[in-house]
């Protein structure tokens, strides 16, 4: 069993995702994969689904992974990890192996993860295979230049939802809400958690929860992208902190069947505060602006959370 | 000697994955070749095998499945038909590539449209180009044989590669044949556990499947090609090495059925081939020089030998149980291939292409009758008229 | 240039790194280096937590935490949050090496 780590201080020192990485510079996702690492320690085998934690993390021919690492495509992170995980059951049981379980994780993204790759997710998930499934919500398809992902939020710009004269707020579509796809419906899910990288510690205890949890665990982590999301590369950890400051991510456990908030905001800040910082919203009017606010009031009250909306101010 | 049974193919698949001790098992239902797994949960809720049998979501799930499985070092076995073979298609390449010698049984059947159930090769041919080992079982007992010959093939660490062990849909599938079920004992002899260079152990961490530039893709390629052509003289070795201890003696390359002195003959891979040799008996029976050359490794296929074997013939008819629509030569990919094989030889050995048996139709007697018939003519003529026929309609 | 396929790695497969990953060395992208104002710094380890690049070495008794120069990328983000602002970001053409 994997320890609650109490403070920053107290965080293992050990790296499992070193440094040498093509990731941008300030990029949320690789932070997050750090902190994971970090988390999980050394009998872990990482699957990486195509997508930028791929892509930017193995060019080339190499990788920063102190542990095994393997990929696999973008369609199918859970149910390679449903096969990993077999093989060890069966190993360990037939006594071809003497190692021991592994942690066995997917680094999924959010493409991966609600999209292309929810169907062998689900599976995994129904099958109740001894996995921690990670999605790291960078906010779209950002390994092939920023398309729209079923989590990009809803007013985006990416280049497949651009905004114009005939499609003034970018992205019409309300994003899916993957956790809570997963949070009901897959009778062996044994935990379930939202995460952000700009809440390390809360972050790792989650990673080691869900690794302690021996079935299927899902944990999404918000992952802020200087690059899809334009904006200065110094400030991915301040963009993580003020979309859960305004209510746009919520951070929570699935405890019995109910969310129970891991962090909660004194005040809610307008979630004017989280988007005027990023130039994917520099498009917005006020119409849309307030539907978004909506949208984010709406995901706090699902997790328990009833604000008075705070009134736009641009 | 191991035991004499009544079994369909599906169930002598069964048990060679049994024999062969499979760790993981991914199944997915789907005509003809559900028997196989349906048999093996039968075995694993026994206590018969003990393997993790997954219930798999769909086709590319499985082989998603034995990917991660094989990568971790366990035996892994999974299998489709139909449109589910063409729905994995995206994992063919990077298990091959990763060189994780996992094996995939298909049972043969029409693709879609529309719907049916119906044997035909065109499912499993579409994948042939992926770098696996591939050929066709004709009878229950060469499927029980194939699939632990391809194990040892495919896991020998010269080669490295997966393997489809393809057999009939229905014909072979679900047909009862005799079949002699090795002992655990003989099996254990024969097919040593499966180690790869590569495999997913924190006590040896790698990093498998990194992104590469274009600059190393040659020589990926290159390396699986030398694994591919490598292979040749290890599945020689292997069908000798199961002579020995099973006492079953198959050419690895191609069964010549009546050949000597034949002036024509048929090219056949699968099931479709023993129809055909009750057809070449009773030919001969009236003095008619013919005889049946039955494919049983297609990849890699065998240049040399092809081009050995048909060097002594006069005219051969290839027959195609698959659709290439708008392949060269019109008729099929065993006519197109064969051609290329024999190129050297001119015109000295004439072919004709034959497409027959497609949806689930049996190619009947008589049509192999016109087969023979159109040979005797382009021998008679020295011509070529017409280089393919789809049959029964054209003939 | 085509790599020869003999220097090629069984199916592309390397060995995990240990410490670093040589095979893709950052520091060159730096514009932008972060110094540490000892004095100032009160070993809250925020910086170290809060890098992509895991470039933070932290110091111990005797010595303050460094900045591994081989990787660093410059983001900043360390400067961003410290909170008690003992990291400055100086322009990299500033410096000799």
């Amino acid at each position: 069993m994997l320890e609650e780590i109490k403070s920053i201080k107290k965080a293992p020192v050990e790296e499992y995702y070193v440094p040498g990485h093509r990731t941008c510079a300030g990029c949320g996702p690789a932070l997050q994969y750090r902190l994971v690492a970090k988390a999980a320690g050394p009998n872990t085998i990482f699957l990486g689904p195509t997508g930028c934690m791929y892509v930017a993390n193995t060019s080339y021919a190499c990788g920063p992974w102190a542990t095994p690492w393997m990929h696999t495509q973008i369609t199918n992170g859970g149910a390679v990890a449903s096969g990993v995980e077999a093989a060890f059951k069966a190993m360990i049981r037939k006594h071809k192996t003497d190692a021991e379980f592994p942690n066995i994780i997917v680094m999924a993204g959010d493409g991966g993860t609600s999209d292309i790759g929810i169907q062998a997710l689900s599976a995994a998930f129904y099958r109740g295979h001894n996995i921690l499934f990670i999605c790291y919500d960078n906010e779209s398809y950002a390994n092939t230049g920023i398309q729209a992902s079923p989590m990009t939020p809803y007013g985006a710009w990416t280049t497949f939802t651009p905004a114009g004269p005939v499609v003034p707020e970018g992205k019409k579509l309300m994003p899916k809400d993957i956790t809570k796809i997963m949070a009901h419906g897959h009778p062996e899910l044994k935990y379930l958690a939202t995460a952000s990288l700009s809440y390390p510690i809360d972050l790792m205890n989650k990673v080691r929860k869900g690794l302690n949890a021996n079935g299927p665990a899902f944990l999404y982590i918000h992952a802020p992208c200087p690059k899809g999301w334009s904006f200065p590369a110094d400030k991915t950890v301040e963009i993580g902190k003020l979309a859960v400051e305004t209510g746009m991510i919520q951070l929570y456990e699935l405890i019995d069947g109910e969310y129970k908030l891991t962090y909660k905001p004194t005040k809610y800040k307008p979630i004017t505060e989280y988007i005027k910082y990023q130039g994917r919203f520099s498009h917005l009017q006020p119409e849309h602006i307030e539907k978004l606010q909506q949208f984010a009031n709406q995901r706090l009250k699902e997790v328990g959370v009833e604000v008075e909306a705070p009134t736009i101010t641009t | 000697m191991g035991v004499k049974k009544r079994m369909s193919g599906c169930v002598a698949t069964a048990n060679a994955i049994r024999l062969a001790d499979v760790d993981v098992i991914c199944s997915y239902p789907i005509r003809p070749y559900t028997g196989i797994m349906s048999e093996l949960a039968r075995m694993v809720a026994d206590g018969e095998l003990d393997a993790e049998f997954i219930l798999g979501e769909g086709e590319h799930g499985q082989l998603s499945v034995v990917y991660g499985a094989a990568a971790a070092g366990a035996r892994a076995f999974t299998g489709s038909s139909g449109v589910g073979v063409m729905y994995a298609m995206e994992l063919y390449s990077p298990i091959s590539g990763e060189r994780l010698p996992l094996q995939m049984c298909i049972a043969d059947r029409t693709l879609d449209p529309p719907g049916d159930f119906g044997s035909e090769q065109t499912d499993a041919m579409c994948c042939r180009d992926q770098g696996w080992i591939q050929g066709w079982a004709s009878t229950p007992q060469e499927a029980l044989d194939i699939s632990l010959m391809y194990y040892r093939i495919g896991e020998d660490p010269r080669v490295l590669l997966p393997q489809y062990a393809c057999q009939d849909g229905y014909f072979v599938s679900h047909i009862l044949g005799e079949v002699d079920v090795p002992t655990q004992a003989e099996v254990n002899a024969f097919l040593p556990p499966y180690k790869n260079h590569h495999v997913l152990d924190v006590k040896n961490p790698m990093i498998i499947g990194a992104q590469i530039e274009p600059q190393m893709g040659p020589g990926l390629q290159y390396q699986r090609y030398l694994a591919v052509e490598g292979s040749r003289k290890v599945i020689e070795e292997v069908h000798a090495e199961f002579a020995d201890i099973f006492g079953r003696k198959y050419d690895p390359w191609i069964e010549e059925y009546m050949t000597d002195g034949a002036e024509t003959v048929i090219f056949i891979q699968g099931g479709h081939a023993e129809t055909g040799k009750t057809v070449v008996n009773r030919l001969r029976n009236l003095g008619e020089k013919v005889g049946l050359i039955r494919l049983r490794t297609v990849r890699p296929f065998p240049t040399k030998q092809v081009r050995e074997a048909l060097s002594k013939f006069k005219a051969v008819g290839v027959i195609d149980n698959s659709v290439s629509f708008g392949i060269a030569c019109s008729a099929g990919i065993l006519l197109t291939e064969v051609r290329a094989a024999i190129y050297d030889m001119g015109d000295k050995v004439k072919t004709v292409g034959f497409v027959a048996g497609l949806g689930g139709e049996m190619i009947t007697h008589d049509e192999f009758y016109k087969v023979f018939k159109k040979l005797k003519e382009v021998v008679k003529t020295g011509r070529v008229e017409k280089e393919s026929y789809w049959l029964p309609f054209e003939l | 240039m085509t790599v020869p396929y003999e220097k090629i790695p069984f199916a592309g497969t390397v060995p995990s790194p240990q410490k670093e990953n040589e095979g893709m060395i950052t520091g060159n992208w730096r514009t932008r280096r972060p110094i540490l104002d000892a004095e100032k710094c009160t070993s809250c380890q925020l910086c170290w937590i809060s890098c992509p690049d895991s470039s933070i070495n932290l110091g111990d008794e005797t010595s303050s935490l460094t900045f591994n120069l081989k990787y660093c990328k410059g983001c900043g983000i360390c400067n961003e949050v410290c909170p008690v602002g003992a990291i400055s970001l100086v322009p990299e053409l500033d410096f000799e090496d």
